[in-house]
């Protein structure tokens, strides 16, 4: 069987510059595949390229881009709306940003499932509240009736969360969901979406900066650096064995309780993030990099350095252990 | 005993919130009855959630807002009525966001000499000297000087903001989420570089933040504010071992630490948010409480003096 989401060397280019090289993963049902990474690294482009959302001037090339076994590279956009939103859902950052002010929630809601399903009023409105109930919103009655102002950060998420699901979509692509919440209402969010995975057997694509939701959450996980994954694993597998040196760089930077002690300086990595030009080829962390050599500007090799876990790196076990 | 590097007595802030144009406004109150002091050298940490008042709590302590209340004390002297210029001199702020705090007009080492250049009794050469100072301290070089923020990083913005609250040499500094807005790589950077600023210069530090691991890792003291209350300060170590509010526990509790294996806690806060326009009657926190009992809802816990600290809770007292 076929994997519900795969990319196979996506690339994306705004004018000349590459903010996609070259990326490949895949999401089966049932998944969450974290995609992290530092800002600028590419992975929220990605998840756009993949909804067909990109923004204007934004060019999409992939050797393979299927959903659910259909190669989705030469839907045409009135396809791709279509599968956006019902089969295929996205939750965003901000919530406050992606709900439209202007309309209460319920409108919001019942839209969805009243243009992709063609479903009457009254029993769209019966969806909202069984999802608003499901996503643990007491009241859903009173908040169809709400503006998104009139809600928290955590609730307007939940909502997002509900307007995400009134399809039964099969991949759900997360982009920093927790991002603007509060530890408390992250860890409530969080638990949630783990939850529904359960219960729907949903694919997520997780996009996050931050490794302490992938530690806790990712089946799998791709870190994204300048473009490029430079290193994909088994979650518990990339936090035993970090082999890319910048993977470890970024797990170093993390202060864990008990682990680092109060006084002693936190790892960090030198430098920061490149901007790609145009032409650009090697390794796009070398300048950062305490292993770099003559060889690191030229073509990279993917290559095995544990059990389904690859790097994209000139050492060949990657960096020792 | 030397005096506190800040005391704090009794500060409260309100604000008037506007309900509509015929609605009587409502009062917030933002802290509420708060007192502590910092020692001259340590480093206070504050967290709490969105809203709880710990950037209130800092704008008050920068002098920035006027408290409705109680009295603020920097190096042993009163804030109100103390000179802008003098205050300058004892304690400056870094901010969040050092895409907005710098003026995007002015090079970076004009950013930097402000504070001096407002003193007004400082030569040109001087400025010169300490802004060059300032630069090295934190790691720029005199190239980056005569750049414009929007042609730095976010790490190289936010020490051109710290730069700038060094260059009076003051002897605190009130971090309000100083690496918030940055990478993790880059922020280990920043937290590295006021550690050593810290031990080099002898300053003291109200540093704020959501970040609970971040806390941990610079904080000799930290406080936890809900809904404008401290409802525990302690000592860093203890308080991260063994946490006495339940609200505090359950702020540890919400931490995803970099373990896989471990799934996502079950905070157990319930949905209900804190609001503070309308704040629960006795213990405030006691409609989110899991280990909420009888007097809780009827009357207000007091504070608790424990070995390392204080509490506010019905179960310490």
């Amino acid at each position: 069987m076929s994997a519900l989401l795969e990319i196979d060397d996506l690339r994306v280019t705004f004018g000349g510059t590459a903010a996609v090289r070259g990326i490949s993963l895949t999401v089966e049902k049932g998944e969450t595949h974290c995609l992290v990474g530092e800002s600028g690294c590419g992975k929220s482009v990605t998840s756009l390229a993949v909804m067909g959302l990109l923004a204007k001037g934004g060019k999409r090339e992939a050797a393979r881009l299927s959903f659910a076994g259909e190669d989705i590279r030469e839907y045409d956009e009135k396809r791709m709306s279509r599968l956006r939103g019902d089969r295929m859902a996205m939750i965003f950052q901000e919530p406050m940003t992606s709900l439209n002010p202007a309309y209460t929630v319920g409108s919001q809601m019942t839209e969805v499932l009243r243009r992709h399903r063609g479903t009457p009023r009254a029993q769209a409105v019966d969806r909202a509240v069984e999802l608003l109930t499901r996503v643990g919103i007491t009241a859903p009655g009173l908040r169809l009736g709400q503006f998104p102002h009139q809600l928290s950060g955590g609730l307007r998420q939940r909502v997002m969360i509900a307007m995400a699901l009134m399809c039964d979509p099969e991949l759900l692509i997360a982009d920093e969901p927790t991002t603007a919440l509060d530890v408390t209402v992250q860890a409530q969010i969080l638990r949630l979406l783990a939850e529904l995975q359960k219960d729907l057997g949903l694919g997520i694509l997780l996009i996050t900066h931050d490794l302490g939701i992938v530690a806790r959450v990712a089946d799998r996980v791709s870190v994204m650096y300048a473009g490029e994954v430079v290193e994909s694993a088994p979650t518990a597998e990339l936090f035993r064995a970090p082999r890319h040196p910048y993977t470890r760089g970024l797990l170093s930077c993390v202060p864990v309780p008990g682990k680092v002690k109060r006084g002693d300086p936190l790892g960090s990595i030198p430098g920061v993030v490149p901007r790609i030009p145009p032409g650009f080829s090697g390794c796009g962390f070398r300048d950062r990099c305490s292993f770099a050599e003559a060889a690191c500007a030229g073509p990279l090799p993917r290559r095995d350095v544990g059990p389904a876990h690859e790097a994209l790196c000139i050492l060949p076990e990657g960096v020792p252990a | 005993m030397s005096t506190p590097a800040i005391e704090v007595r009794g500060l409260r802030r309100e604000f008037r919130a506007s309900q509509g144009l015929f609605a009587a406004p409502r009062r917030v109150v933002a802290v509420d009855d708060v007192s502590f002091s910092v020692p001259a050298g340590s480093v206070l940490g504050v967290v709490g959630e969105s809203g709880c008042g710990k950037t209130t709590l800092a704008r008050m302590i920068l002098g920035l807002m006027e408290p409705s209340a109680g009295e603020v004390l920097v190096d042993g002297k009163r804030l109100d009525g103390m000179d802008r210029r003098a205050r300058a001199r004892l304690i400056q702020p870094v901010f969040q966001d050092p895409f907005s705090s710098l003026n995007p007009r002015r090079r970076v080492s004009d950013i930097i000499a402000m504070p001096l250049v407002a003193q007004s009794n400082v030569t040109t050469s001087e400025v010169n000297r300490r802004v060059a100072e300032s630069l090295e301290r934190v790691g720029l070089s005199t190239e980056q000087g005569t750049r414009f923020p929007s042609q730095l990083s976010g790490g190289q913005r936010q020490r051109v903001a710290i730069a700038r609250a060094l260059v009076l040499r003051p002897r605190i500094v009130v971090c309000d989420e100083p690496t918030s807005a940055l990478d993790v790589s880059v922020q280990a950077q920043i937290l590295n570089l006021l550690a050593e600023l810290r031990r080099d210069l002898g300053l003291t530090y109200l540093f704020i933040s959501h970040n609970l691991a971040v806390v941990e890792h610079v904080a000799s003291e930290v406080a936890v504010m809900y809904l404008g209350r401290i409802v525990e300060k302690r000592e860093s170590e203890a308080l991260f071992r063994d946490p006495r509010h339940p609200y505090t526990r359950a702020l540890l509790d919400s931490v995803l630490t970099p373990e896989p294996g471990l799934g996502v806690p079950d905070v157990g806060l319930g949905d209900i948010m804190p609001d503070p326009a309308n704040i629960p009657p006795g213990c405030r926190f006691h409609p989110r409480c899991p280990a909420c009992f009888a007097p809780c809802a009827a009357t207000t816990p007091r504070i608790t003096s424990l070995e390392d600290g204080l509490v506010e809770c019905h179960l310490a007292g």
